[in-house]
C-alpha cells in the first residue's frame, strides 16, 4: 500500500479530519488577524496603556511551549473553574491567543518603524489625516506586514496538529486512528506530509510572492 | 504676507530659536543663510506651522497666531496655502514619482492637472524617470519631483530647505529661473541656501541667521557690505571655502 493508496482509500475520513483542521484554522486566523491587528495598532498608539501589557503577555507566551499552554488550558484551568469545554474550542482559544499576540507584535513593529515624515510631507501637501492614513500609511504598513503575517498563519495551520493531543478529531488524529487500525506508519505519515505540503506550500508561495512583489527595498540612493 | 515675530523654541534644553523675526512677502524671494546649526530649518518648520514655536506670533492670511495657543484655540492648518520642500524630500516610497506628484492634487482638488504636469515634466527633463519609484531615482531627480509636487499645488507661500543641494548647475539654473516665475505670479518664497552667488543675484531680501536669531537682513547688498561682525565672519569663511 502506497501513500497515494492510503489517501484514496481513507479519503472520506481524511476529508472529515481536514474539515475540522480548516474550521480550527479559520477561527485561529480570523481571531488572530482581526484582534492582533487591533491590539498592534492600539499598542503603537498607546505604548504604555496598551503596548506594555501586550508586550508583557507576548513575552510570557513566547516562553511557554504551545503544548504546555494547550494542556494547561484544557486540564488544570478547566478543573479549577469546574467547567468542561469542548476540546475543539479549547484548541481554538489556545492557538487564537498565541496568534493574536504574534500578529500584534508584527503590526506594532511595522507601525512603530513607519517614518512619520511621510505624513509630514502629506500634511504640507494639504492631504487630510484620514486620507494620509488610507493612501499613504496603510499601503506602506500593509506591504511591510502582510508577508510576515502570512508566514505566521502557515505556522498556525501546522500548529493545529497539537489539537489532536486533546482529542480533537482533526486530520492528524484521523491519521493516528487509521494507523492504529492498519499499522502502516511510514505510508500514513508520508501521505499526511504530502497533504500538508499541498496546503502549506502554495500559502508559503503566496507569502514569498507578496514579499517580492510589494515589500520592495524602499531605501534611497 | 507670512510673518513671524519674536519666535522662540527650545529643544532638549537648548534654545534653537531666540526671538527670531522674519517676513516673507508675496511675490518676493527671501533667502535665509547662516552657518549649520543656526536654526534655519527649525525656523522654516515653525513658519510652515509644522513644529509650533514655544512663544511668538506667526501671521498668515490676515490672521495672527500667538503662541503658545490657548486650550480653546485649534492649531492652524495653513497647508497647502503654505507648503514646504525639505532637504530629505520625503517622497512616498510605494508610489511612482508621477503618482507622488498627482496624489495630493487628486485628493485635495479632485483634479488631474495633466497639462500642467506635462509642462513641468518637459521643463525639468523628467520624462525618462517620472514613472520610476523614488528608490530607483537619483537624489537630483527626486529633488526635482519634490519641487514639482509643491509647485503643482499652487501655494501662496513656498518654503524650501536646501532644495538645490544635489542638482547639477543646469538643473539648478532651471529651478532658480522657475522661482522667478513663481515670484512674478505673486507667490512668496523663502529658501534656505548656501548658494551665495544666487543670493546676490536673485534675492529680494536676505536674512542672515546665527544662534537662533536673525542677526542681519536687507537687500543683497548686505552680502557686499555686511554690517554685522558675525555675517562678515560667515562670508569670509564661505569665500575661503569656495
Amino acid at each position: 500500500m502506497t501513500p497515494l493508496d492510503i489517501l484514496i482509500k481513507y479519503q472520506h475520513a481524511l476529508s472529515e479530519g481536514l474539515i475540522v483542521t480548516f474550521r480550527l484554522a479559520l477561527i485561529i486566523w480570523t481571531v488572530g488577524i482581526v484582534c492582533g491587528s487591533l491590539v498592534g495598532a492600539l499598542s503603537s498608539r498607546w505604548p504604555l496603556a496598551v503596548g506594555f501589557p501586550a508586550r508583557t503577555v507576548s513575552f510570557i507566551l513566547s516562553g511557554v511551549p504551545v503544548l504546555v499552554f494547550l494542556f494547561w488550558l484544557h486540564y488544570p484551568l478547566q478543573g479549577m473553574l469546574g467547567v468542561v469545554i469542548d476540546p475543539f474550542f479549547t484548541a481554538a482559544a489556545t492557538l487564537s491567543i498565541i496568534n493574536v499576540f504574534a500578529v500584534s507584535d508584527i503590526i506594532r513593529t511595522v507601525l512603530n518603524e513607519f517614518p512619520q515624515q511621510y505624513l509630514v510631507a502629506a500634511k504640507v501637501c494639504g492631504i487630510e489625516p484620514l486620507q494620509a492614513m488610507l493612501y499613504i500609511q496603510l499601503p506602506i504598513v500593509l506591504r511591510q506586514a502582510i508577508p510576515s503575517v502570512l508566514t505566521l498563519q502557515v505556522n498556525m495551520l501546522q500548529g493545529t496538529l497539537f489539537a489532536s493531543l486533546i482529542s480533537v478529531g482533526e486530520v492528524f488524529r484521523v491519521a493516528q486512528q487509521i494507523n492504529s487500525q492498519i499499522y502502516r506508519p511510514v505510508e500514513i505519515y508520508t501521505a499526511l506530509g504530502l497533504l500538508f505540503l499541498c496546503i502549506c506550500l502554495p500559502m508559503n508561495g503566496i507569502a514569498l510572492w507578496l514579499k517580492s512583489r510589494y515589500t520592495r527595498d524602499f531605501s534611497e540612493r | 504676507m507670512l510673518k513671524c515675530s519674536d519666535m522662540k523654541k527650545t529643544i532638549g534644553g537648548r534654545r534653537i530659536l531666540d526671538s527670531a523675526n522674519l517676513t516673507v512677502e508675496a511675490g518676493k524671494l527671501s533667502l535665509l543663510i547662516g552657518p549649520s546649526g543656526s536654526g534655519k530649518s527649525t525656523l522654516l518648520r515653525a513658519l510652515a506651522l509644522l513644529d509650533l514655536p514655544d512663544s511668538g506670533t506667526i501671521s498668515f492670511d490676515g490672521r495672527d497666531y500667538k503662541f503658545p495657543l490657548s486650550d480653546k484655540q485649534a492649531p492652524p492648518k495653513p497647508w497647502p496655502g503654505i507648503t514646504a520642500v525639505f532637504q530629505q524630500l520625503f517622497l512616498w516610497p510605494h508610489l511612482t514619482l508621477r503618482q507622488n506628484i498627482t496624489l495630493p492634487i487628486t485628493l485635495r482638488y479632485r483634479e488631474e492637472r495633466t497639462e500642467q504636469l506635462n509642462e513641468f515634466i518637459e521643463m525639468f527633463s523628467m520624462k525618462d524617470f517620472i514613472d520610476r519609484y523614488p528608490n530607483e531615482a537619483s537624489l537630483g531627480q527626486r529633488q526635482r519631483v519634490a519641487l514639482v509636487r509643491a509647485f503643482m499645488l499652487k501655494p501662496e507661500f513656498i518654503l524650501l530647505d536646501e532644495i538645490t543641494s544635489s542638482l547639477d548647475v543646469e538643473q539648478t539654473a532651471i529651478i532658480l529661473s522657475y522661482l522667478q516665475k513663481l515670484k512674478q505670479a505673486g507667490i512668496g518664497i523663502l529658501a534656505i541656501t548656501h548658494l551665495l552667488h544666487f543670493a546676490e543675484e536673485a534675492a529680494d531680501v536676505i536674512y542672515f541667521m546665527d544662534q537662533g536669531t536673525i542677526v542681519e537682513h536687507g537687500d543683497p547688498s548686505i552680502l557686499l557690505q555686511p554690517k554685522n561682525e558675525r555675517l562678515q565672519k560667515f562670508l569670509s569663511v564661505v569665500k575661503q571655502a569656495s
